[in-house]
């Protein structure tokens, strides 16, 4: 199992210098004159100078790429244009909220789509059934900015359940959290019912039910734990790809997170901030990948006892 | 299936073995038979691309003809949908606006599929360092999440369709190329393929003849549900003032200005906002349906 | 010999209600169990042996249902149970073990809890007490090291080894009756030997059991009992010598024929011909009509009642005495 969990580490790592690469390429290389499009065609020559040997983009690329490597590394990420300060502090103060925001979310998705997957399964093409996996589809359907603007209308400007304007205690991650968390749900609750359904048919439920166990443990004991597994893999990339920065989310509550940064620092020209958010959020992406899988390796002993290859 | 000793298999029966595809009359029926609302979605999909194409015809006004004396009238018998900031009608914008969602979810669909198709079909036939690097640069693009990828692209191509077609484009092929590299793989192992080598076909071949067809039915499926993701990726990119520009309408574009009036004019963003969700649902119920009845192995992904 | 009867099953009836009509899968079966014996159910896949047998535990699949008959145990009828009582039958008084060893056991739970969990939901015994009996009972199926083993996952274990985990698990409560639904189908003809051997073990100590198997060679080896399946009906039974040296049925001559004709090496392979008929569309009599070689008028429109040819042989055909007198 450590070997395995060893060679992903050693995958995972490779993706991220890609990424790095990747992010270098085509924020340094391709709109050519990074300084001119963050200061505009009618800029001083001689700040442009300047500005070109601060930041390096007058030496060679190959060593302009490993700077840049090295300051990832260290956790220099330079110096934002637009807000005139660290990007890390930035992106330090930015990611309490984005966590905030996706912990809140991904409960409330988690909480939702496990229960009413289950309960679909259970009650198979019943009422609830329906019911559910329509509104599930209607979740995984609808756009971000349509939830959030709905229960903004609804719970905020209709109802005054929370106040319009933002307030910055827990209560102004409610409706944020439904918003998000909404799309994950949906999905969270289509694949529950999907795979215990699977489960559901399999022998050993025959077995389980054979030696006196009665619905309620039939389902807690053998069919969640292993209907769970794909489920579980589903919802560490969720929260990665929530913990990366839910833009659209994020902008339309104002929340100060990762994914508002992203926004404003491409409305601000913005270049290392730019490279800082995004190289950040895809670390958390591969990062969450790696512990899907790896903690997919612990709870399936077919996997963990590396029967298969 | 019975095999006559006296003739070899030729390698058009070999394909003929497998390929026995269904025609599309057929899969249809199948399709209405199993599934009504895969079917209902087909006719919703089909009036908005009517919709889409007869745009100028199906309203008396032009997507940019502001009216400043018209500003923020909710929903009447001239302005069926009300109309914006700028007086102008909100429905003609969502006629016009459907062109670009339409656009913007078939085309990079496409492109995307026949670079994934190729890319995953060459690195799983292929194999060896092809398959190594072809896969790595795919996990690479997977890692990035979506949105902000197509942000950066978007920022550093500038934006207008042509590059939200393209940012689409190298966003999307990489999931692609994975599921048609693994069809690919255990194609390559089945005896069919094995009996075209030994009888020489060349690789070109092999995998334009006989590996391409069998993933036709996965490559359906993909398609339609690619397409309703694609959609939502461009209205959001638009909604963040990344993707279309006004005065040209798109959905996601409208929704971004209407936000401000959201308490005043709900209409103006919510209108569109709902044209997604039915465009996205139709293709997701029709995308479902063509998955359990062309190829169930898929569900599990 | 006082014959005492475990289980007495009377004009058990189940069907599948399927969009296309009811498919009558166990059509008024009648059959006793004999205390300490082991009783078979054989016939083709699809004659409803196995249906017999779930209808029995009531772990009937959607859509079957139970429509009519009667399950003794003990004199006590299985079918007017509630759901709860009938979970404390299973497992505690009437254990199962089916066919596919590589799919009956739960891929992750150790095989020791699997053992464990009948005895934990039927005894209050304290969790060491369990973990002992069933590493026991492990030991008393003939797995070697069974303190080891109770710690593997299922797929640790070979198939044969599995399936003794399968009926240590059934074994563990001391039911009154072990159904045995095709044991050894899933096995290899080695293993498939040491796994009836340990069948005829447990029923020298005392179960009684009730194997359901196609194979005529596993009825021949081990059971005491036999009764013959045909499209949900039972067509002839009797004890296991009897039925081997007159067969009777023609359905059971051509089973028996078709196995001899191996035996003996003779060059040509006798089989029934046709196949299993659908169960949507049974003649109004005998079911076999449509196959047998012996069919007159009036077979396929009148159902024969089952009838002794023998003492305690009974067949269901209208032939009888005709044709084997």
């Amino acid at each position: 199992m450590i070997a395995n969990i060893a060679r992903r580490l050693g995958q995972a790592l490779l993706v991220l210098l890609g990424v790095a690469l990747a992010i270098f390429i085509m924020l340094r290389i391709i709109p050519g004159n990074a300084i001119l499009t963050m200061m505009g065609e009618h800029a001083d020559p001689v700040v442009i100078e300047r500005m070109t040997a601060e930041l390096g983009l007058n030496e060679p690329i190959p060593t302009q790429f490993l700077r840049y490597l090295h300051d990832a590394v260290t956790g220099d990420f330079g110096t934002s244009y637009s807000m005139h300060r660290s990007v890390r502090e930035l992106m330090g103060a930015a990611f309490g909220n984005t966590l905030k925001l996706a912990l809140a979310a991904a409960v409330f998705a988690w909480l939702l789509g496990i229960v009413s997957g289950i309960i679909a399964a259970v009650k198979k093409n019943g009422l609830l059934d329906r019911l559910f996996m329509g509104v599930s589809l209607f979740g995984v359907s609808m756009p971000v900015f349509m939830a959030a603007m709905l229960l903004q209308y609804v719970f905020a400007y209709q109802l005054h359940w929370v106040p319009i304007s933002r307030v910055t205690d827990w209560r102004g991650f409610i409706l944020p959290a439904i918003a998000l968390g909404w799309n994950s749900a949906g999905s969270i609750a289509r694949l529950t019912r999907s795979t215990l359904l699977e489960v559901l048919q399999e022998d050993y439920i025959d077995t389980a039910r054979a030696k006196g166990r009665r619905q309620f443990g039939v389902l807690t004991r053998h069919a969640l734990r292993n209907a769970m597994l794909p489920v579980l893999t589903m919802m560490a990339v969720q929260l990665s790809s929530m913990l990366s920065g839910a833009v659209i989310c994020e902008t339309i509550f104002s929340i100060n997170g990762i994914g508002r940064l992203a926004v404003q620092a491409i409305s601000g020209r913005d270049i290392p901030l730019l490279q800082g958010t995004i190289l950040f959020s895809t670390a958390l992406v591969i990062l969450g990948n790696f512990v899907a899988d790896s903690l997919y390796s612990v709870l399936d002993p077919r996997i963990r006892r590396g029967s298969e290859p | 299936m019975k095999t006559t000793n006296t003739v070899l298999p030729t390698e058009e029966r070999l394909a003929s073995q497998i390929g026995e595809a269904e025609g599309p009359l057929e899969l249809f029926a199948r399709l209405a038979a199993e599934n009504k609302l895969a079917i209902i979605s087909l006719i919703v999909i089909f009036l908005f691309v009517l919709a889409a194409i007869l745009s100028p015809v199906l309203t008396p006004y032009r997507f940019d003809e502001m009216d400043l004396s018209q500003r923020l009238k909710p929903p009447s018998a001239e302005h069926l949908l009300g109309t914006d900031e700028g007086g102008r009608d909100v429905l003609t914008r969502m006629l016009y606006g459907s062109r670009v969602s339409l656009l913007v979810g078939v085309v990079p669909t496409v492109l995307s599929m026949l670079l994934g198709a190729a890319l995953g079909i060459l690195a799983g036939y292929l194999g060896g360092w092809v398959d190594a690097l072809l896969m790595r640069l795919a996990d690479i693009m997977l890692a990035f999440p979506t949105m902000l990828l197509a942000m950066v692209i978007m920022y550093t191509l500038g934006d207008g369709l042509v590059n939200i077609f393209l940012a689409l484009t190298l966003v999307n092929w990489a999931s692609v190329s994975r599921i048609v590299r693994s069809e690919t793989l255990k194609l390559r192992e089945s005896e069919y393929v094995e009996a075209a080598r030994s009888m020489g076909v060349s690789p070109m071949r092999i995998m334009l003849r006989h590996i391409l067809p069998n993933c036709i039915p996965s490559l359906i499926v993909l398609f339609t549900l690619n397409i309703p993701s694609a959609i939502l990726t461009e209205s959001s990119l638009s909604f963040l003032g990344l993707g279309i520009q006004p005065p040209n309408a798109s959905w996601g574009l409208m929704v971004n200005t209407g936000r401000q009036f959201l308490y005043t004019a709900p209409w103006i963003s919510l209108a569109p906002s709902a044209a997604i969700m039915v465009i996205v649902l139709a293709f997701n119920f029709l995308g479902d349906g063509l998955r359990d009845v062309l190829d169930p192995h898929l569900k599990k992904s | 010999m006082e014959e005492k009867n475990v289980l007495e099953i009377r004009q058990l009836r189940t069907s599948f209600f399927t969009r296309r009509g009811e498919i009558r899968a166990v059509d008024d079966v009648s059959l006793d169990v004999r205390e300490g014996a082991i009783t078979g159910i054989v016939g083709e896949s699809g004659c409803g042996k196995s249906m017999t047998a779930r209808s029995i535990l009531r772990l009937l699949k959607y859509p079957g249902r139970l429509i009519g008959g009667e399950v003794l145990l003990d004199g006590r009828d299985l079918t007017k149970l509630t759901e709860k009582e009938m979970s404390a039958v299973r497992g505690g008084e009437i254990s199962m073990i089916f066919q596919e060893p590589m799919t009956s056991l739960n891929p992750v739970m150790r095989v020791g809890r699997q053992v464990e969990e009948a005895l934990r939901l039927h005894r209050r015994l304290s969790a060491r007490e369990a973990r002992e009996q069933a590493v026991a009972m492990l030991a008393a199926v003939g797995i070697a090291e069974p303190e080891k083993r109770a710690r593997c996952y299922p797929h640790e274990l070979s198939g044969g080894m599995r399936q003794r985990v399968m009926i240590a698990m059934a074994m563990i409560c001391k039911p009154r009756l072990l159904i045995a639904d095709e044991p050894t189908t899933a096995l290899d003809v080695t293993v498939q030997a040491q796994i009836l051997r340990l069948m005829k073990e447990l029923r020298d100590n005392g179960t009684s059991i009730l194997l359901i198997s196609h194979d005529l060679g596993v009825i021949a080896q081990v059971c005491d009992y036999v009764y013959v399946m045909y499209a949900g009906r039972i067509v002839e039974h009797a004890e296991v010598c009897e039925l081997f040296d007159h067969p009777t049925h023609p359905y059971t001559r051509g089973l028996l024929g078709a196995v001899s004709s191996l035996e003996s090496g003779s060059n040509t392979l006798q089989t029934i011909p046709g196949v299993v008929p659908n169960l949507l569309h049974l003649p109004a009599g005998c079911a076999f009509s449509l196959r047998c070689g012996e069919c007159r008028k009036g077979c396929a429109e009148h159902l024969p009642a089952l009838r002794a040819c023998a003492p305690g042989h009974e067949v269901r055909c209208h032939r009888i005495g005709e044709v084997n007198a």
